[in-house]
Parts: C-alpha cells; sequence; structure tokens
C-alpha cells in the first residue's frame, strides 16, 4: 500500500515539468473541442492523436493519450448540455437533464456542475484504478491458455450483450467478426498466412489503428455528413462555477455514480455511454426528487456525468492487468501502449511495476486540467460548436488519411481505412456495435494462441478447458450471458420469481405474519 | 431503420453472412496441418479461423431464421422504392461524400503531390456542399475565397506537420 503510495508520489513528480505540464494542458483542451463537436468522438480522438504522437517519448505520449481521453468524454458534455446533441455517444444521459437546465436559462451552471461531477468521477475512477489494478494483475499471474481463451471468448460476449441491448445477437456476430478479422496474416506458430490471397500488404495483418481509425473515424464522417444539418442554439452562459451546496447536497449520487461508472468501465469492451446510463438510472430510481428526471434535474446531470468520466479510469484497469479494454478508447490507448514499447497484461507488475502508478498521475493531471480549462473560456470555447460541418470534416478525413499512413509509411493503411470506415458505417446503418469488432481484433490474437496452445498442452482433451476454476467460473459466467438473454429463460425466471413470491405470502399467511 | 425494413436488411446480410462464414470454413480445412514436419495436429492454423467461421455460420443462421419469421423475405423491390430511395437528399449527400473520400483516398493520394491533392479535396468538399446552401453572389464572392484559404492554409499545415515536424515522407 505505502510502497504503491511512493510510487505514484514519485510518478507525479516525475511528471510535474513545464514541458508534460503545456502537453497536459493543451491535449486536455484539445480533448474537450473534439469531444464537444458532435461527430468527433473520444475513441476518434485518441485515434488520431496516436498517429500525431507515436514519434515521442512514451511517457509523453501516453499522457497526450490519456489527457485526450479525458478531455472528449468531459467535452461532450457542452453540445449534450447546449445543443441537445451529445458530442459523444458517452454524453446521451447528459442531454437529458442537461439540455432543459440550458433551456430554463442556467446553461452556465449546467456546465459547471457536469465539470465538477466529472472532475469527483474521474478522481473516484483513479482511486479505484490504484486498488485494483495491482490486484486483478496479481490475481491475472494465475491464468494459463485455458483461462485467457475464455477470458477473450467472455469479452466478445458481454461486450456484444452490452452493447447491442436491443439485440445482442449482432453485438456476437460483429464481435467473431473481429475475433475472425484478427486471424488473417501471417499466423505466429507456423508462419503460415492465413486468408492473404498471395497479397504481400495482408501477410502483416490488419493494423488496428487503421481500422479503428476507419471505424470511427470515416463511417463518423459519412453519418455525420448523411443527417441533416443541425441548428445551433445561441443560448447565453452566466455563472459558470457550481455552488457548493449544489455539490455537497448529491454526494451520495457522486460517490455511487463513480462507483458504478469505475466497475461498467472495467468490463471488457462497455464503454462511457452505458456507465452513464447505468449511474443516471441508479440515481433516478433512488433519487428523492424522482419528478426532476428529465426536466432539469441536477442530480441526474451529476449522475450522468460522474459514470462517464469514472468509466475512463475503470476502462484502464483490465488494459493494464489483462490487456482487455475496458472501451473502444481504451482500446486504442492499448494499442498505443503496444506501439510505444510498454506490454500492458498481467505481466506488468513484473515487466514495469512503476508503470500503473504512471498512469493513475497521468489520470490525476488530466482530471486537474480538465477541471481548471472545464471552468474557463467556456464562452470562447462553444463559437467552436458553430463551425459548419463541411467545413470540419474534409479536415477530419485528412487527418484520418495521413494518420492511418504515418504508421507504417504505406498506402495499404490508407486503403485499410477507408474500408473499415464503409463497414463500420453500414454496420451503424443495420444496429451492428462497432465496439465488439474491435475488441475482436484485439482479441483474436490472444483466442488463437491460447486456444492451440491449450489444445497442444492436453494433446486434444478439451476437459481441463471446464475443469480449472477460473476456466469453470469464466465458461459460466459466458453461459448465463448468453442464456439471460433468451425469452424462455426470462420467462423462467419470471414464473419461478411468481411461484416462490406466491410461496412465501402462503407461509406468512400460515404463520400469521 | 424500420423495424420491417430491419427484417429484410437482416434477411440478406444473414445470407450473405453465412455464405462468407461457410467460406471461412472451407479456406481453413484447406490450410496444411504441418503433420509432415512433425507439429502437432492441434497447432495447425485452421483451427480457430475454422471454429470462428462454425461459431458465425451458426449465428448467421439463427438471425436469417429470425429474419424469415419476420418475414423480412418479402424484399417488395421495385424501381420505384429503389428511385426514391437515391432522390433522398440524405443519400445524395452520403454519396457525395463517400465519392469525395474515396477519389482521395484511393485515386489522389500517393498518385499527385500530397499538397496538391489536399487543396484539391478540400476545396471541392466545400465548394460541393456549400453552392446548394447560399445564392451565387453570395458563393463567388464569400465562399469559395474562403474554400481556398482554408484548403491551402489547411493543407500546407499538416503537409509542414508531418514532413518536419513528425519526419514522415508524404504519399
Amino acid at each position: 500500500m505505502f510502497q504503491g503510495l511512493l510510487q505514484f508520489y514519485n510518478a507525479l513528480l516525475m511528471f510535474l515539468t513545464p514541458k508534460v505540464l503545456f502537453d497536459v494542458l493543451w491535449s486536455t483542451q484539445l480533448g474537450i473541442i473534439v469531444g464537444m463537436m458532435p461527430g468527433l468522438t473520444a475513441t476518434m480522438g485518441v485515434a488520431l492523436m496516436t498517429t500525431l504522437t507515436y514519434k515521442m517519448a512514451p511517457e509523453n505520449a501516453i499522457i497526450i493519450l490519456i489527457c485526450m481521453y479525458i478531455g472528449a468524454i468531459y467535452g461532450g458534455s457542452r453540445s449534450a448540455i447546449l445543443l441537445n446533441i451529445p458530442g459523444t455517444p458517452a454524453n446521451a444521459a447528459t442531454a437529458v437533464d442537461g439540455h432543459p437546465l440550458a433551456r430554463q436559462g442556467k446553461a452556465g451552471m449546467a456546465i459547471g456542475i457536469a465539470t465538477t461531477g466529472s472532475f469527483f468521477g474521474s478522481i473516484i475512477g483513479m482511486i479505484l484504478l490504484a486498488l485494483f489494478t495491482p490486484l486483478i494483475g496479481n490475481f491475472a499471474l494465475n491464468f494459463g491458455s485455458f483461462e485467457f481463451f475464455w477470458l477473450s471468448i467472455f469479452g466478445i460476449v458481454i461486450c456484444g450483450n452490452l452493447t447491442s441491448p436491443k439485440d445482442p445477437l449482432k453485438g456476437w456476430i460483429a464481435g467473431f467478426l473481429g475475433l475472425f478479422i484478427a486471424t488473417i496474416g501471417m499466423e505466429g506458430m507456423h508462419a503460415y498466412r492465413r486468408f492473404c490471397f498471395g497479397s504481400v500488404e495482408l501477410s502483416g495483418g490488419i493494423s488496428l489503428i487503421p481500422a479503428m481509425v476507419g471505424i470511427f473515424g470515416f463511417a463518423e464522417i459519412l453519418t455525420i455528413m448523411r443527417q441533416p444539418e443541425m441548428e445551433v442554439i445561441q443560448s447565453k452562459i452566466t455563472r459558470v462555477i457550481p455552488r457548493l451546496k449544489d455539490i455537497t447536497r448529491y454526494w451520495k449520487t457522486i460517490l455511487r455514480s463513480g462507483v458504478i461508472g469505475t466497475f461498467v468501465g472495467a468490463i471488457p469492451g462497455v464503454g462511457e455511454d452505458i456507465a452513464a446510463w447505468v449511474s443516471y438510472d441508479f440515481a433516478s430510481r433512488s433519487s428523492k426528487e424522482k419528478e426532476k428526471f428529465g426536466k432539469g434535474s441536477i442530480e441526474g446531470l451529476i449522475a450522468a456525468e460522474t459514470g462517464n468520466n469514472a468509466c475512463v479510469a475503470g476502462a484502464m484497469i483490465p488494459v493494464l492487468s489483462l490487456a482487455i479494454p475496458g472501451s473502444a478508447p481504451a482500446a486504442v490507448l492499448l494499442a498505443a501502449m503496444f506501439i510505444h514499447g510498454v506490454r500492458p497484461g498481467p505481466l506488468i507488475m513484473v515487466e514495469f511495476p512503476d508503470f500503473i502508478y504512471q498512469v493513475v498521475a497521468m489520470v490525476l493531471l488530466a482530471t486537474t486540467a480538465m477541471l481548471v480549462l472545464g471552468l474557463s473560456m467556456v464562452r470562447f470555447l462553444v463559437k467552436v460548436l458553430t463551425i459548419p460541418r463541411e467545413r470540419l470534416m474534409p479536415f477530419v478525413f485528412v487527418l484520418c488519411v495521413i494518420g492511418s499512413y504515418a504508421l507504417a509509411a504505406r498506402l495499404f493503411d490508407v486503403w485499410v481505412m477507408v474500408a473499415f470506415g464503409i463497414l463500420g458505417y453500414y454496420m451503424r446503418i443495420m444496429d451492428y456495435p462497432v465496439a465488439p469488432t474491435v475488441l475482436g481484433i484485439i482479441l483474436g490474437d490472444i483466442l488463437d494462441k491460447n486456444l492451440r496452445r491449450g489444445l497442444i498442452l492436453t494433446d486434444g482433451n478439451l476437459i481441463p478447458f471446464f475443469t480449472r476454476p477460473i476456466s469453470l467460473i469464466l465458461c459460466l459466467l459466458i453461459l448465463f450471458t448468453i442464456v439471460s438473454r433468451m425469452s424462455w429463460f426470462r420467462r423462467l425466471v419470471k414464473s419461478v420469481n411468481s411461484q416462490l413470491s406466491l410461496c412465501l405470502a402462503k407461509l406468512r399467511q400460515k404463520a400469521g405474519i | 431503420m424500420q423495424r420491417q425494413n430491419m427484417s429484410k436488411a437482416d434477411f440478406v446480410t444473414s445470407i450473405f453472412l453465412l455464405l462468407f462464414s461457410l467460406a471461412i470454413i472451407a479456406l481453413s480445412l484447406r490450410m496444411p496441418r504441418f503433420e509432415s514436419v512433425g507439429a502437432s495436429p492441434y497447432s495447425a492454423p485452421g483451427i480457430v479461423p475454422g471454429l470462428l467461421g462454425v461459431v458465425l455460420a451458426l449465428l448467421s443462421l439463427i438471425l436469417l431464421i429470425r429474419s424469415i419469421i419476420r418475414s423480412g423475405y418479402k424484399l417488395n423491390l421495385n424501381v420505384r422504392v429503389v428511385r426514391a430511395y437515391f432522390q433522398e437528399a440524405s443519400t445524395k449527400r452520403f454519396f457525395l461524400t463517400l465519392g469525395l473520400c474515396l477519389f482521395y483516398a484511393v485515386f489522389l493520394v500517393g498518385k499527385i503531390s500530397y499538397f496538391i491533392a489536399t487543396v484539391l479535396y478540400i476545396f471541392v468538399f466545400i465548394a460541393t456542399f456549400e453552392w446548394p446552401k447560399r445564392d451565387r453572389q453570395q458563393v463567388l464572392k464569400k465562399a469559395m475565397p474562403t474554400a481556398v484559404a482554408e484548403a491551402v492554409f489547411l493543407s500546407a499545415a499538416v503537409s509542414m506537420a508531418f514532413r518536419y515536424l513528425f519526419l514522415v515522407k508524404l504519399p
């Protein structure tokens, strides 16, 4: 515990230099701008920034990416409050109460509350990140091939389930498609070229960053340009710094939403949007002012913003301890860590023991910058929202192209970006979530190596995949996740519930209670 | 998308996905097993893609059956529906954007100077979408000069940043 604090202190001291602080400020500000522009998501921002920072020193590059991530998730609240259009999907729940507050002439107050909520969410997430990552990392040292195989399947199943709540089948198809995409190219055991059809470029596999830039960048451009033009509403912004009583009054909501957000973030592939909605839902159920929800409730706004920013730190827990991303932007962050020579995963506690606390220090710096920048320059930055899309989108696409090209200086990656952009666009149109596909591309290699390694170890015997304790738990969780979405299972649970309550009522009657 | 249209889309997609997954299984089965060089048969490269192909085929089959139950097979495609789709303003905007972006990324970048390709792309993109929004005088006096300025400035900034700051050999 004290060793951890010491490592955190050392990491913080290491970052307190004018150059790093300058990097923190501009990248967080850029993140806020990216987040507040409808159509530019946090994932797109982090992916584009990865291509711009890959020549920097690892710590400098990763702190910039974390600042971009935290800034963008927070920045989306601006457009959600002022335009009723969430800047990133993470801020959809923010718009429900944030925009009614703006319509009541309290836009400044709503921005202030959202900023403070995001700050506390991020801090709670940071504390849990520091506490749980080493624990999970140490626990994951017991994982063998069997466990990693089930973990990758579990990641896909749970991510497909939660990112496509209306139709999990499409989420699972998207996830398994991603796992398949990861198998394209030269495999690791025999150097055999799978699905390359003689192409030299394909034998290197599909690079994650161009694929992600396409899926989240180009697909977003196509979606934005297809939609009717939005109207910018001019809102008057008065006092931004919130009153202390508005915050202290809802301390329970802040704490609860922070914990929920972090927990949701730690689930593989489940991002900030779901964290915000779950936090909002819990807050609305336990609130004393239920009637205000949806009409400009400060508590609702705090819950949503605390939840989504806590999720950012939560999503980094599995990134660092298991090398499995908790959300789509965290997936890019994971890829960026690999690019910079840091290998997250169970061995991080052995290979890079200081890195976890460095990330915690980075989150603290980014969160502080977000609070300071979020409460200042509000009126000036709101003007960014008035940039027309036909002026902004070609620039974003130029960055998508050059960013994809710059990583390996080959045009093939630009074509990969374009192909994945078109794929991502049609997936969105047809209600297939794209997050499981991206998670699949990352987990594909883990699945491939560990399934074959496990089978070689057991000489083809499948029983150890089901009998080792952690494997068995993961396998049962996968089974439960799938079965829980089936209508017959829900009907069964309902009927068992009603039978049980009937029996209890009879017993109470007999006992005379 | 409306539920009925979604069922139709699911019907077509599931057939495509089913064929795709069957192709994956067929290609995986044809992959070498390296047993002749003494390798374990369980290290064969086709095991994992083959398994993923089977799972994808099963999921697509479920999607296909579900879309048939929801009458997704009644596609009702005719000239009128297709024409109406292509006449929608949103469809036109989508295809224009896609065309411009594809032309830039596939046919311009790498073929001519990066700076010129980017200037052309940004200018044409802005001009194409701003032209119908304003009257001719406004377009010629205000929109076009600013579009040229923006295209030149952004192209120069991106080219310089990548060439001299990130030391990337531009395409």
